[in-house]
């Protein structure tokens, strides 16, 4: 395996580089561009051989050599039943130390993190790469380098941590990238309300995450990744810190706001709720599109292939908590499977080329989930592994055809792309026949989606079979969003490259979404204006062209290379322990005995998704546009997005700020109205009544001297005795 | 005892220096020409910065023979004064480090003062300094009397410096600061002449030890929080800060939200706790709601605001609600990370309001909406402003994560509803503290003003920066306060434990 220096230069690395950018006016762009791309891409290499390494270890199926090829890259830790969980962890420094809260700054290295490790450095180090053509003609290239280095820095934090604290520093880390990347353009109103829609949003789905760590803390005692998890994959009793009874682990009971509930249904729960903000699930989806006002890059990077990845990687790393929870696995398959759905209808009637994918992302991103809830972990990981290439292939080409269009993002403007940008239609091509996860069943011919996608739809058929909860329904959701899938990612294909070109020479109209990069701070002249092909769609150079190229590689050989490793025969030996499963838990297994028809049926679907977009947008171009201009109710439902965000901006954030307007004004008024300001008036007050009774006139003094002495006079009499 | 009384100098230190600055001025007033004020007030400044600076290095120095293995008090210097009154001073973990906290912000305060302070600049570096040994005089002070005399006696420079360096409504500012403070006071006042006379000694030591029969340490315990709970201060008798914070100049906003604030925290933590155990833990599902409106109440208040200090202030609000949840989570987590948000929230507010005075200086106006797009014209004020902002969120990595996490996990354990209520904080902090930012500093510049705005100076430079590197230190390190504090917060336990 990589030497202790080795992983700790690919984790600390993009962080000084980063770093790097604070002295940006001394070193220059030039020099901070080469650091960060050159970090990152040097981190990237060393990612990939590392997991090329530790799976070419693995051997064939079966080789008794697996076993002790993983032993040589990782310790071996207590043995479960069969599952052996390896890991090696370099602890750098301790963090936080408050009693038995202890937190140390570590780098976890098991078969979940060189995984990440590598789709995170990998895409990074291309996406650094591609953004020296993107954002050439930017002014401000060490800031979107500098951010960039800082997210990748960020997100290894969160995928090495070994504890919960570090993850969520890694989580909070790459929020505050994603916000400052969204937020890029700075001077738009745009790309300001969708930065901080996404931090806030993110922040939501936090306060579960956050009282997530509490809860852990509170039942086992510990934030550690190794203690919690390892109590629960033995069943130890644990003792909860404060007033519940000592059981074990997975039947632990804690009060929770009054109520008693199973310790690991609450934090499942939680810590999902987390996982649903950072990757955009039904209810917290809402700031992934507005994202898009981020560069395309930071889109591929961010927004498709790593950050909004995280949720799922936590579900998968805290595995043990799912395998015994049935509430919170429940939700996870459910929410999973509304998103994968939802997210398509709401991708086929958008005509914004990067909001497409991003819903499509969204979409994947609730295959990985439901596929995790039903207990396919290893699943979800692949799909969250082969979804890295061809979505940040999608999205680089959507960038290249964006840069190639002059900052055009309508697709309804586009239209016979190809001839004019043939490289970047290829990738396309590649990117959408690898999310459509077109293959042969039963062969090994297909491109990654395909590999992934119907381990996925397989476990979950045998999911539903074996009665896991929700697994039928998403099941069924999965294989209607695949037909979807299918359908707007043609639309997206036919629309851009296809037909006839419907904006040349005038796309001096830019579209209300128009990014335009150059149009910064100063309003300076659009430095393009002076290139001679400023009016025709080209090419672009190559410093874009090489990733798409290394990606269509990825979105076409990563499913079938790593298919063994991942979900069949190798992935005991491969996942080694990182990813926990029951011994109830044989959904992997049992895929293989779903019937037949299963496994047709995404190839159906797709087809016919193809055959539908194929129709409307291809032979018959101009219908499915018809379609959607005669205004139906369930098109007007998907293209404004379920009406999401009018309900929210209704409901939470109009109540937030009509209950801050009456907090305020309680300050003033009641508070200040009965506190100081009262006190105030009421001495006033008192001091003027007061005031007013010294008359000067001698009968009003001898009249009051009179009734008090008879009042006076009247009590002591009735104290002395009274009348008898 | 024997040996440097370093206490007895780092406490009086500001105020013989003061007392010098006052002499020397008026032995020279006659002498020179007014036409120098410029430089005359210059050189007080620097007078002033230098003998705050002494009184820091003083303060390290005691840090430096404190050993923070020992969880008692030590340094002890103690006098007989009067019967059961002694002049008694000592330091633990919390009060060295909230000690710290106050030197190494007064010569800040000063140093912010440079340019923005042209008024009667004697009398203002005279109340700085004697509000700095009244600072110093309530974390050493280990006698009732004693600590009484400091902590009220430090309303006065305060009071002093709202009304006569402060904006337009200085006066109706600083007189609601005062009555609220105060009658908070009288009520602390008449408690500890009853704990005197019942111990028999003004002594913290002996009233640590003395058991108050249960009935009437609700009443002390109420009487001291009347005074904690102003200062700290808590919902609903927060009203004060708001306006205090607006109307003081900016030294007065760092030092207000970065020492003042704390004493109700230290009160709490060295009274409420140890002496009354049974009453605190009486009182503690009260004191969660407190903490937890606090928290949700101020932070949507915070949101609505338009004015940016005022905006920062109910910011501070909704922050120290943390500390309350943490101390009254009574386990070594939540007493750890309320100390700790204490420290970092000096840090962080301080330099929060030194960032506001920072255009304030420059275009003299606190209004939101006469900024935005500052990034284009100032991009290493946005930057400082961004860390700051990003810390106030709680932002892992930065100091003002450890404190509200660690209070937040004590809470949970404490009671479940009242972390679940402080969680909300997390969410809107964002929402303020970003809409902030991104109204005053992203955007296209709007205000003509704004056009030739200049990016912070040297002076600014020295105020911020030491704040910023201290905020990522604590953040990454914070082990290096729990290490000074974790035996006065074991002792705070274990009396607690030993009351009940």
């Amino acid at each position: 395996m990589l030497p202790d220096s080795l992983l700790i230069f690919i984790v600390l690395a993009p962080g000084i580089a980063a770093l790097l950018g604070l002295f940006h006016k001394v070193i220059g762009d030039r020099i901070l561009m080469l650091a960060t791309t050159g970090t990152v891409l040097t981190a990237g290499a060393l990612s990939l051989f590392q997991l090329f390494a530790y799976v070419a270890g693995l051997g064939h199926v079966g080789a008794p050599a697996a076993h002790a090829a993983v032993d040589a890259y990782l310790t071996a830790g207590a043995a479960h039943g069969t599952q052996e969980l390896k890991q090696h962890i370099i602890t750098l420094m301790p963090w936080i130390e408050v009693g038995s809260f202890k937190a140390n700054w570590a780098i976890r290295v098991d078969a979940l993190s060189i995984v990440m490790m590598a789709v995170i450095t990998g895409v990074s180090g291309l996406v650094h790469l591609y953004s020296w053509g993107y954002m050439s003609e930017e002014p401000h290239k060490s800031r979107f380098f500098a951010y960039l280095s800082l997210f990748t820095f960020m997100m290894l934090m969160l995928v090495v941590a070994d504890n919960f604290i570090q993850l969520f520093f890694g989580w909070e880390g790459v929020g505050l990238a994603s916000y400052l990347l969204i937020g890029f353009w700075y001077t738009k109103k745009a790309p300001n309300d969708a930065s901080i829609k996404a931090f806030v949003t993110n922040r939501v789905g936090d306060f579960g995450l956050a009282l997530g760590i509490m809860a852990v803390f509170f039942v086992f005692g510990s934030v550690e990744f190794g203690p919690v998890l390892d109590a629960i994959r033995t069943n130890a009793i644990v003792t909860p810190v404060a007033f519940a009874e000592a059981a074990p682990a997975r039947e632990a009971v804690i009060m929770f706001l009054g109520h008693r509930v199973y310790a690991l249904e609450l934090i499942g729960i939680l810590l999902f709720i987390g996982a649903m903000g950072k990757s955009a699930q039904f209810f917290l989806h809402v700031w992934l599109p507005d994202a898009m006002e981020g560069p395309t890059p930071v889109s591929a990077l961010i927004h498709a292939a790593t950050m909004v990845t995280a949720g799922v990687y936590l579900v998968c790393l805290v595995s043990p908590i799912y395998e015994y929870t049935f509430y919170a696995s429940g939700m996870i398959a459910l929410v999973g499977a509304v998103t994968a759905l939802y997210a398509a209808t709401v991708g086929m009637a958008q005509n914004d080329i990067k909001r497409v994918i991003a819903y499509s992302t969204c979409s994947q991103l609730g295959y990985m989930f439901f596929a995790a809830g039903i207990g396919a972990y290893e699943a979800a990981m692949f799909h969250l592994f082969t979804h890295a290439f061809f979505k940040a292939l999608l999205f680089l080409g959507a960038g290249s055809v964006i840069h190639g269009m002059h900052h055009e993002q309508d697709m309804r403007r586009m239209g016979g792309l190809a001839k004019f940008m043939p490289l970047t239609y290829a990738a396309m091509m590649i990117g959408t026949i690898a999310i459509i996860g077109l293959g042969i069943p039963h062969t090994k011919f297909g491109f990654s989606g395909f590999f992934s996608k119907d381990a996925i739809l397989e476990s979950t058929f045998a999911a539903g079979t074996a009665e896991v909860m929700f697994g039928q329904m998403a099941f069924w959701f999965g294989l209607l969003a695949a037909f979807l899938t299918s359908f707007y990612s043609w639309r997206l294909i036919y629309m851009t490259f296809h037909g006839p070109m419907t904006s040349h020479g005038e796309h001096h109209d830019h579209g209300h979404h128009d990014t335009h990069e150059s149009e910064d701070v100063k309003g300076e002249e659009h430095p393009a204006d002076d290139h001679a092909h400023a009016h025709t769609p080209h090419e672009s150079p190559l410093a874009m062209l090489i990733p798409l190229g290394l990606l269509s590689l990825g979105a076409v050989f990563a499913g079938f290379y790593f298919y063994d490793a991942f979900v069949e025969a190798n992935n005991e030996a491969f996942w080694a322990g990182a990813i926990y499963r029951s011994p109830e838990n044989t959904i992997l297994h049992d895929r293989h005995y779903v019937p037949e028809w299963v496994l047709w049926a995404p190839l159906v679907v797709t087809v016919a998704g193809f055959v539908l977009a194929s129709m409307t947008y291809f032979f018959n171009r101009g219908v499915g546009a018809r379609i959607a201009a005669s205004g139906g109710p369930l098109h007007a439902l998907f293209s404004n997005k379920w009406y999401f965000d009018e309900i929210y901006q209704a409901t939470l954030v109009r109540g937030s700020a009509f209950l801050g307007n009456i907090f305020w004004k309680a300050d003033k008024k009641i508070i200040d109205g009965a506190g100081p300001d009262g006190m105030a008036w009421l001495a006033g007050f008192s001091a003027r009544r007061l005031a007013k009774l010294h008359t000067g006139y001698l009968y009003h003094y001898a009249f009051v001297i009179i009734g008090a002495a008879i009042v006076f006079g009247a009590i002591l009499w009735l104290r002395a005795g009274g009348a008898n | 005892m024997g040996g440097f009384p370093i206490l007895t100098a780092m406490t009086f230190l500001p105020l013989i220096g003061a007392l010098l600055i006052v002499l020397v001025r008026a032995a020279t007033a006659g002498s020179r020409a007014a036409a120098d004020d410029g430089r005359q007030n210059r050189a007080i400044l620097m007078a002033s910065l230098i003998i705050s600076a002494a009184t820091f290095v003083l303060s390290v120095a005691a840090f430096l023979s404190f050993d923070a293995t020992q969880p008692g008090y030590q340094l002890v210097e103690q006098h007989a004064w009067y019967g059961p009154i002694s002049y008694k001073l000592g330091i633990d973990g919390l009060s060295i480090s909230l000690i710290l906290l106050t030197t190494f912000l007064t010569p800040i305060c000063l140093l912010a003062s440079w340019n923005s302070i042209n008024k009667r600049v004697t009398e203002y570096v005279v109340a700085f300094l004697v509000l700095e040994t009244f600072m110093i005089g309530v974390f050493t002070a280990l006698d009732l009397v004693l600590f009484y005399i400091f902590f009220e006696a430090g309303l006065i420079p305060m009071f002093l410096i709202i009304g006569i360096w402060g904006g337009k409504d200085r006066i109706y500012a600083s007189f609601k600061f005062f009555l609220y403070t105060l009658i908070g006071s009288l009520l602390l006042l008449v408690a500890a002449i009853y704990m005197i006379q019942a111990a028999g000694s003004a002594d913290f030591e002996v009233l640590e030890q003395y058991a108050f029969d249960p009935g009437i340490q609700t009443w002390l315990w109420l009487a001291f929080l009347a005074s904690f709970a102003v200062k700290l201060p808590m919902w609903p008798v927060h009203t004060w800060l708001p306006d205090a914070h607006v109307q003081a100049p900016t030294a007065g906003s760092v030092v207000l939200a970065g020492v003042l604030l704390k004493m109700g925290g230290y009160g709490m933590l060295r009274f409420s706790l140890p002496m009354f155990p049974d009453a605190s833990a009486y009182f503690q599902p009260m004191m969660f709601a407190l903490a937890v409106v606090a928290i949700i109440y101020t932070s949507l208040v915070a949101w609505r605001q338009t004015d940016m200090k005022k905006l920062i202030a109910y910011s501070s609000v909704a922050h120290m609600g943390f500390v309350t949840l943490g101390i009254f989570a009574f386990n070594e987590t939540g007493i750890q990370g309320a100390i700790f948000q204490m420290l970092s929230h000096g840090l962080i507010s301080g330099a929060l309001f030194l960032i506001v005075g920072v255009v304030y200086d420059r275009m003299h106006t606190r209004e939101i909406a006469a900024y935005g797009g500052l990034v284009g014209r100032m991009p290493i004020y946005a930057g400082f402003f961004m860390l700051f902002t990003m810390a106030n969120v709680g932002l892992p990595g930065t100091s003002g994560f450890v404190g509200e996490i660690l209070t937040m996990v004590g809470g949970f354990q404490a009671a479940t509803w009242a972390a679940f209520g402080a969680a909300f904080g997390v969410i809107f902090s964002a929402v303020y503290m970003l809409t902030l930012y991104r109204r005053t500093v992203f955007g296209e510049i709007t205000n003509p003003h704004l056009e030739d705005i200049k990016d912070m100076n040297r002076i600014e430079w020295a105020c911020i920066a030491p704040l910023a590197a201290l905020t990522i230190l604590f953040g990454i390190a914070p082990n290096l306060i729990f290490a000074v504090t974790s035996g006065a917060t074991g002792r705070i336990i274990a009396l607690m434990a030993g009351g009940q």
